[in-house]
């Protein structure tokens, strides 16, 4: 038994896993539920699931980062932290570990380097694995979290994140690992990260070679997706070219874009003479079995496209985007163009923007520009703010070639090379001031807020907000099942839930009936609660008199509205950012609001001269297509 | 002879007192004030008689009670605690009107409610106490003999409100510059609580512990204790936690202690039941504070460690009857434990919750529990009175036993709507200190940090509203 167990500092975790005769296993049930189920698989799972995986004796598991941070509070209404301080009671031993975009931390756009390092300092509290990744694999992106995760005492794992076609060879990546070391020094753990799952066991074989040729003491760990149902076959390859570490998880839970079973793993290299150090099957097994019964609860969440996708050789999306981007694609009634979006748009934007890696937030305005490409009609011709910072190298330098001059003309107009030259290249993001975002924050509340509820705020002020507002009314939702929380339809009359709590404990909840008061502006509503019955009492809304019922309005008519100084949202989206005051004067093209959506942020420009009349938004509402944002008077 | 028995008060000690006429197999006939009328005495007496709009005004009004108490026909009162039940006029107006009251006569209650007669009575009969002044005279002759008292014995000294009882009208006075600050607002708030401006100084035993003896005596003098009780567990005076026996160590002083209350109580010519209070300091001095002559919220304990019914025992001895046990019949056995769940929120300085629905109460059961309380599911707490719910008396062979029961209750003790100090009572039962049994006057003050617990019920409620409002809204805006 060569367990690694948390609390080993990274030079014992180095000489254990070199020093093994096999290989080790990380379980990323957190990229699983990304994957797979949209990331909603809830803390009441993974408590249910958390004794066996104790036992399981994982390198470590992958359990928070990513969007998980993100969709913790905004769909699941669980606090980050919280979740992994439940989850460490439960898991004394296992490492805990995270996925982080470096200067992007768990979102879509770079924060500034005093946000980084304190999130990054309080999260090191829990979290002892550090994956850290830049979708450009641009290392000055990720310093300040190297640094920080360093200064913590925690294990730092660089990431070289993979892709395929001409430029990415062996030496372009044996180059990036040394750029790495080069800041990082050698007591790290590298990560090859295939989110894609791209290339065949072969190439991956290789990369894993080529890497240990140059550095032959590397602790590489190899991360894949299974979407076109062949990683078992790179880790396989990784593992016999030299790789110490790989990801798979639970078999119950699997099936479309996210890592293989882990047990599958275990056996087939069993069979090449690989042992899986300090794992226990039967652990690995009683896990699944716990897990099983709790899957067909996720069922809403899982993907519209059942199977696997051996096309994304094509496409290239990451495992953690497919679910969502065919949601996106339902949700948007272009589901019926995905063949056209997957197979010939998205490959062909890829060479054209310049065969960066499809990873976030990267990955997602590929999407979103492939998507409007074919949406759109014309290619490029409604540029995104992202796209356009991603043209500026906001993000950081394009890795092997700029995009062709056309797609700079498109973006910018004919002056581009002026804007390029004037606000090209990466952005010093200033420095906030920390102290006045916790006054901020502790007015909304109408409480001091915690250093965690602090650093939740600076991550994603409005949904945080909502959160702590959401926990203060209905407390603590882990305590409940996905079989009560993501039920869908509401409860029927008379039914009876019968759930086992977080810890296991059972409970019964017998739904009573609803009854109008006499002049019917309030409802009771009866449960039976443990056999106690509760009386709840909600006012029912008033129908406002002559309200009028919001109409759908056509595309072409929401343009018309915007050149007569209307401003209508074009798309399902959230306001994150009103640029103008109210009797401001703006000038066509002049910026209204910014609105997000699929995670990418859109600027709404003024289609007119005038001056703004009555703002309608308000920053953080979530607006419907034709919804009215703002009201410009055209200057005759 | 069935005797009819008002029962002069409202709450947790009306129900109380109801259950003990009853058990005689007398009539329990019950009051209330309109804030009342849900009430869970007015179900569970033979009678129940509006007294009127209250709140307070009608519980309080003498002439009212007695005049409901004799269009009833009534043979006796029981005045429970609070309200009439020291009012020396109402013990007089009973014994006026031909009926008989429930306590001590009036000249006794009268006299001990006096703490400068009180005292006086001590001194003669020996008995040691905190050094203190008679009441003070009005005015600057007042002020000018409280200094020169502080003078004498020193700093810190208590100002006390002569009529003032169970905690309330004292004040703890740090230096001469806030003695003549406060003693002004003193008698003011004495005249104002009390209706007697009355006051008096005492000089402060710092830390000590609050040790009190049960009293039984009957008309004939036949006087017996029924042992010690502790209630130093106290916030700015008000008990919250009493144990029966106390805990101190050194047995001879706690039969000491209890043997002086016996003599306390003869010296007062004390008849029925009543309770003797003493501080006791480190060293082992013990000082008469006062003698309150009612059933005390806390007669509880000592029943369960006696297993002698103070409430009955008492009706017995108000119709006639003698003493049916002498001292050496009263043994204690075991250790019991009082906790006053009140509706309160301790996180906010202990603010009533009064006004609130109790919307779920699952209350403990099994081995050595003891409930005295008058709420139920669906029962909205009046505003107007106290905050007490319900008394939950714990009983245990050893002191450990105890205290592993009392945080088994408290966690299977539910009560949503208010908020109360169940939670802060569970972080209690935990603490070190509370566990060994150490513990003084101080106890609250210096274990500031109880107050940061997690108050699981109210967490549980709260995912029943959301529950609740996702079958409210006919389909589930979560599961998105």
């Amino acid at each position: 038994m060569n367990r690694i167990v948390q609390g080993m500092g990274i030079a014992e975790v180095l000489k254990t896993v070199r020093g093994a005769n096999g290989y080790y296993i990380t379980n990323t049930a957190r990229d699983m539920s990304q994957a797979d189920y949209k990331n909603r698989i809830l803390l009441h799972t993974d408590l249910l699931a958390a004794p066996s995986r104790e036992e399981a004796g994982y390198f470590s598991l992958e359990i928070t980062g990513g969007a998980s941070v993100h969709v913790d509070i905004l769909r699941k209404q669980v606090d980050p932290f919280l979740k992994l301080e439940l989850l460490r009671e439960k898991m004394p031993k296992t490492m805990f570990q995270t996925l982080c975009r470096g200067i992007n931390l768990f979102g879509y756009r770079p924060y500034p380097q005093n946000v980084i390092r304190f999130v990054v300092k309080e999260f090191a509290r829990y979290v002892d694995v550090w994956r850290v990744f830049d979708f450009l694999n641009h290392v000055p992106n990720m310093q300040a979290v190297f640094e920080e995760v360093q200064a913590a005492g925690k294990i730092l794992e660089p990431s070289v994140c993979f892709s395929t076609g001409p430029e990415h060879t062996n030496e372009f990546y044996v180059k990036k690992v040394q750029e790495i070391l080069a800041v990082t020094g050698d007591e790290i753990v590298l990560c090859i990260k295939n989110h894609g799952g791209l290339g065949s066991p072969k190439r991956i074989g290789d990369l894993v070679d080529a890497i240990l040729q140059k550095y032959p003491e590397m602790v590489i760990h190899y991360h894949g997706h299974n979407t076109d149902g062949n990683d078992i076959g790179r880790i396989v390859a990784a593992a016999m070219a030299g790789a110490k570490i790989v990801d798979a998880s639970d078999h119950a839970f699997t099936g479309y874009y996210g890592p293989p079973p882990i047990l599958t793993v275990l056996q087939t290299l069993k069979e090449y003479g690989r042992q899986a150090v300090g794992l226990n099957e039967a652990a690995v097994m009683e896990t699944s079995e716990v897990l099983r019964p709790e899957r067909k609860y996720y069922e809403y969440f899982e993907s519209q496209f059942k199977g696997f996708d051996p096309t994304v050789q094509i496409h290239k999306l990451p495992g953690g985007a497919m679910g969502s981007s065919f949601e996106q694609a339902v949700k948007g009634g272009f589901l019926d163009k995905m063949p056209e979006i997957l197979h010939k748009e998205l490959p062909k934007v890829q060479v054209e923007l310049g065969n960066y890696w499809s990873v976030t937030p990267g990955s997602q305005i590929l999407w979103t520009t492939a998507v409007s490409n074919v949406q759109g009609g014309e290619r490029y011709s409604n540029c995104s703010g992202d796209l356009k910072n991603l043209l500026l190298g906001k993000y950081g330098p394009f890795p092997f070639y700029q995009p062709p001059d056309w797609i700079y003309e498109k973006a910018f107009g004919p002056d581009w090379r002026t804007v390029l030259a004037q606000e090209g290249g990466m952005d010093a993001i200033e420095d906030i001031d920390i102290e006045k975002e916790r006054k901020v924050l502790a007015d909304k509340l109408g409480y001091e807020p915690t250093e965690q509820q602090l650093v939740t705020y600076l991550q994603h002020p409005n949904d945080a907000v909502n959160f702590f507002r959401f926990e203060e009314k209905f407390g603590k939702v882990y305590v409940l099942p996905p079989s009560i929380l993501f039920r869908r339809g509401g409860f029927k009359l008379g039914e009876t839930l019968s759930f086992k709590d977080h810890a296991g404990k059972e409970h019964v909840i017998e739904m009573g009936p609803m009854q109008e008061n006499e002049d019917g502006t309030e409802t009771n509503v009866y449960l039976n609660i443990d056999h106690h019955q509760r009386h709840f009492v909600f006012e029912n809304a008033v129908a406002e008199a002559g309200e009028a019922k919001a109409l759908k309005l056509s595309k072409k008519e929401i343009e018309d509205l915007a050149k007569a100084g209307d401003v209508r949202a074009p798309f399902t989206a959230n306001i994150c950012e009103i640029s103008v005051k109210e009797g401001q004067e703006v000038k066509a093209g002049e910026k209204l609001v910014v609105l997000e959506a699929m995670k990418m942020q859109t600027p709404m420009n003024s289609e007119v001269d005038g001056v703004i009349g009555k703002i309608v938004a308000k920053v953080g509402d979530a607006v419907q297509a034709g919804d009215e944002l703002v009201k410009v008077t055209p200057l005759v | 002879m069935k005797k009819k028995i008002l029962i002069a008060n409202r709450g947790e000690i009306a129900l109380r007192i109801i259950r003990a006429v009853q058990e005689l197999g007398h009539i329990a006939v019950a009051i209330y004030e309109t804030p009342d009328k849900d009430a869970l005495h007015i179900r569970a007496a033979n009678e129940a008689i509006w007294l009127g709009d209250g709140p307070r005004c009608d519980y309080l009004n003498i002439d009212k009670v007695i005049g409901v108490a004799k269009k009833v026909g009534a043979d006796a009162i029981h005045p429970g605690y609070g309200f009439l039940a020291e009012n020396p006029d109402f013990a007089k107006a009973c014994e006026n009107n031909g009926i008989i009251f429930i306590g001590p006569p009036s000249e006794v209650i009268q006299a001990l409610g006096d703490k400068v007669t009180a005292r006086q009575i001590m001194k003669e009969a020996g008995i040691s106490m905190v050094p203190g002044t008679d009441n003070l005279a009005a005015g600057d002759a007042g002020l000018r003999e409280a200094i020169d008292f502080a003078d004498k014995y020193g700093y810190p000294v208590m100002l006390k409100a002569t009529a003032g009882g169970g905690g309330r009208g004292i004040r703890r006075v740090e230096n001469e510059k806030q003695l003549r600050a406060e003693l002004p607002m003193a008698r003011a708030e004495a005249k104002s609580a009390f209706n007697n401006d009355a006051i008096f100084l005492e000089k402060a035993v710092i830390n000590p512990k609050h040790v009190e003896v049960q009293i039984l005596a009957d008309k004939e003098g036949n006087t017996v204790h029924l042992g010690s009780r502790d209630c130093s567990i106290q916030r700015r005076n008000q008990k919250l936690v009493e144990i029966a026996p106390s805990l101190i160590k050194d047995r001879t002083l706690v039969d000491r202690i209890c043997e002086t209350a016996v003599t306390a109580a003869k010296a007062s010519h004390y008849e029925n039941a009543g309770t003797v209070e003493f501080l006791v300091d480190r060293e082992g001095n013990f000082y008469f504070m006062e003698i309150n002559t009612r059933v005390q919220v806390e007669h509880t304990v000592t029943e369960m460690v006696t297993g002698i019914d103070i409430v009955r025992t008492q009706i017995k001895l108000a119709l006639g009857k003698k003493l049916a046990f002498c001292q050496k019949d009263v043994h204690i056995r075991g250790f019991a434990v009082e906790m006053r769940i009140n509706a309160e929120d301790p996180q906010n300085n202990f603010m009533p919750e009064g006004g609130k629905t109790v919307s779920v109460y699952r209350s403990p059961g099994g081995y050595g529990v003891r409930l005295d309380g008058f709420v139920y599911q669906g029962f909205t707490i009046p505003k107007v009175y106290d905050s007490l719910l319900v008394k939950m008396t714990v009983f245990g062979f050893s002191w450990n036993e105890t205290v592993d029961r009392l945080q088994r209750c408290l966690n299977n003790f539910v009560i949503t709507g208010p908020k109360t100090t169940i939670p802060y009572y569970l972080k209690l039962v935990q603490d070190p200190d509370f566990k060994k049994g150490d513990f003084d006057t101080s106890f609250i003050e210096t274990h500031a940090h109880l107050i940061n617990y997690d108050d699981q019920a109210n967490e549980g409620s709260k995912l029943a509203h959301l529950i609740a409002e996702i079958h409210y809204k006919r389909e589930n805006p979560y599961a998105i």
